[in-house]
């Protein structure tokens, strides 16, 4: 039963990173109708400059992300700004971005080589240090993760759905001329909504810089996954990703203990087969201008 | 009719002339070594340690002369960590670059698939990290990786041996196994046959965990919680890179620590950091008596200088670089013995001759598919650093095997 508690909570904190990385992707995907490929080389370049900026400067692995947040939502605006300019389309948007991916990925090597990067543990104080509920280990740096997850997750969904900004979003999504005819700035909005993509892939990546080891080919780890859990969630639905990535998550680790970890794949991706197949939208989809 | 004879005598001498260039090429022509390695891609950051450890032989040996007075040329290109480029990039070096030797990649995967080019073309195939020993079967092909060809049987008894002569081994172990298919080979054998498992069957010890991950896990927290829950004595990762890493951070969290953990093809850096007290097994570790070797303190130095400017998190020469090395020094041996380029007159050299290399002395067998005896010995991260504990012939000096399933649990002992 512990294990299987443990298997249990270790499989909700790694789906919540899942989320928070799939959030970005699921919301330009679905409402600028960007597939963003970079979205996870943002993601490991920003656990990078949390390695650097700890190893160098002593910075707490957590205060790093008052640099990159900012950062990268700028990268983020860049990104969709070219994009505008350039007047990529959504299936150009994945080759365009495919070749940046490419591009950071080259750029990761040059300035940190290919070798493993850790945080040492004497500057990252929370790895393996755990909170005890009974007999459960709740991981700092995971259980913090988790609960920016849930954070981004409800800031987003409050953004769409109660300010202007985002009410212009979704109305974007839905037809641009017509928005536009309504005063709304598609410009203006599209860089915001990447902007924010961009921080919230810093943030996980400050995540992963501080939980796991980081190489330049990280990001591709990361990539079947949380496409699964964009799909599953629905395009543009920022809880449904969340969801979707605990779901993935608890699939995972549960499959682990239950049966074996090389099954946890299997399972995963038979239940995406099985969503597409009855609910095409994805599990957890809303029609987001209703 | 004098002109004539003259036209044709000019003619007869310069198609001689050019016979005779073809024939000996002119000293300053150089020889060219082909090889792959992976730059880019999952496998770089150990592709780094052969290409400095490339660069700074075939500089060495140009410095000294060269090779049958020639100047040699490496030819290094990037296979991406991917077999299919490393095949086709080997192909390339054969036909197009006309390449005159070549070494194999990093990496079981490249050099099976590279291996298989060498063949097609009947070049000899020294290589420095195959690890699936029974997947080699080209009659020129030379392994460096020099673990003997029961690899999977050879390397968990080391390790028990060494565990055993403690006098208080373990009694109970667990295997977390990672889906990489030279890891697989290591733990489970082959058909039945070897493998760490049932190798630790054979000590005595009581196998109470076994469970596999699929190779790219990044997050290792639910095999944690089974370890914990197994608490074995002894856990026996057969991973490679970060994976120990993975699982001792995951461990930690949990408040878990194995009293006694092996990692098959560790990342040495980062393991030295973190698992204290881990083994492993290796070819040549940066002490004595491994840098009695002719010319390994200077390699030693040399690495470490080189290996830091690349950006090499651990510069410090190891199994890699020195495998690396003693592929060099293999080939060249054989060149400088025959005195020839040909294929054949190589291949039959190395199969009858012993090569003194920085890993120690090396033959190859024919009747053992090229293999000779495993020569690894156990190291152990004591003090944060990677010691040889076993055997003592070749343990650091004071070292010794430091595990005692008793150390944190009285209930086991």
């Amino acid at each position: 039963m512990q294990l299987f508690g443990q298997a249990l909570i270790s499989g909700i904190f790694l789906g919540s990173l899942y989320g928070m990385i799939a959030i970005g992707l699921t919301l330009t995907w679905g409402m600028l109708k960007v597939i963003n490929l970079s979205h996870f080389s943002f993601a490991i370049f920003a656990a990078y400059i949390t390695y650097q900026l700890s190893t160098s400067l002593g910075m707490n692995p957590f205060l790093t992300m008052l640099v990159t947040v900012p950062l990268f939502f700028l990268v983020g605006v860049a990104l969709q700004w070219f994009i505008d300019v350039f007047r990529v389309d959504e299936f150009m948007s994945l080759l365009v971005t495919f070749g940046l991916f490419i591009i950071l990925e080259s750029v990761m090597r040059w300035f940190w080589t290919a070798d493993h990067r850790f945080i040492p543990s004497d500057l990252n104080p929370y790895l393996g240090v755990s909170i005890w509920v009974g007999p459960f280990a709740l991981p700092i740096p995971q259980l913090a993760s988790f609960i920016a997850a849930i954070l981004i997750s409800s800031l987003t969904m409050y953004l769409l759905h109660r300010t202007y900004a985002g009410k212009a979003l979704r109305a974007l999504s839905q037809d641009r001329e017509i928005a536009g005819a309504f005063g709304v700035d598609h410009r203006r909005s599209g860089m915001l909504l990447s902007g924010l993509a961009g921080a919230y892939a810093a943030v996980a990546g400050a995540f992963i810089g501080m939980i796991y080891g980081i190489t330049p080919t990280a990001a591709i780890e990361w990539l079947p996954v949380v496409f699964a859990v964009v799909i599953l969630g629905g395009l543009a639905n920022a809880f449904g990703a969340f969801a979707a990535g605990m779901l993935i998550g608890v699939t995972d680790h549960v499959t682990s203990v239950i049966a074996d970890a090389g099954m946890a794949s299997l399972v995963t991706f038979v239940i995406l087969i099985l969503a597409l197949l009855l609910r095409p939208d994805g599990l957890f989809a809303r029609r987001i201008a209703e | 009719m004098k002109r004539w004879l003259l036209t044709n005598v000019m003619i007869v001498l310069i198609l001689v002339l050019v016979a005779c260039g073809g024939a000996a090429p002119a000293a300053s022509e150089p020889i060219r070594v082909g090889s792959t390695l992976s730059l880019t891609g999952p496998l770089a950051a150990t592709g780094a340690i052969h290409k400095v450890v490339g660069e700074i032989f075939v500089e060495k040996l140009n410095e000294e002369g060269g090779l049958l007075g020639r100047p040699v040329e490496w030819v290094m290109l990037d296979d991406e960590s991917t077999a299919d480029k490393a095949a086709a990039l080997y192909e390339r070096l054969i036909t197009e670059e006309n390449v005159d030797l070549i070494i194999g990649p990093y990496g079981s995967g490249n050099i099976t698939a590279a291996m298989q080019v060498a063949e097609r073309y009947n070049m000899i195939f020294p290589h420095h990290t195959g690890s699936l020993t029974y997947a080699y079967t080209y009659k020129w092909h030379f392994p460096m990786w020099y673990t003997g060809l029961d690899t999977h049987k050879t390397t968990p008894d080391l390790l028990f041996d060494a565990l055993d002569s403690t006098g208080t081994p373990p009694r109970t172990i667990g295997f977390v196994v990672n889906q990489f298919p030279g890891t697989m080979f290591m733990a489970r054998g082959r058909e039945g046959d070897g493998g760490a498992i049932q190798v630790a069957q054979e000590h005595g010890y009581e196998v109470v965990l076994d469970v596999d991950f699929p190779f790219g896990t990044t997050d290792l927290s639910a095999i944690a919680a089974q370890v914990r829950d197994a608490d074995p004595d002894f856990l026996y990762l057969s991973g490679l890179g970060v994976d120990g890493n993975t699982l001792i951070t995951a461990m930690n969290a949990l408040n878990y620590k194995p009293r006694g953990m092996f990692v098959q093809w560790p990342a040495p850096g980062p393991l030295a950091e973190a698992g204290e007290g881990a083994f492993s097994v290796t070819l040549f570790e940066a002490h004595e008596p491994f840098l009695s070797k002719p010319g390994a303190r200077e390699l030693n130095e040399e690495f470490g200088k080189r290996a830091a400017a690349a950006g090499i998190t651990y510069p410090v020469l190891d199994v890699q670089g020195a495998v690396s090395w003693a592929t060099w020094q293999t080939l060249i041996a054989a060149v400088e013995a025959t005195e020839s380029l040909d294929q054949e007159t190589l291949a039959n050299w190395l199969l009858s001759n012993k090569v003194d290399t920085i890993i120690g002395e090396i033959t190859f067998d024919p009747d053992n598919q090229n293999y000779g005896p495993d020569l690894q010995s156990v190291k152990q991260v004591q003090d944060g650093k990677w010691v040889v504990i076993y055997p003592a012939e070749f343990a650091a000096e004071g070292a010794t095997v430091v595990y005692s399933p008793c150390e944190s649990t009285t209930e086991s002992c």
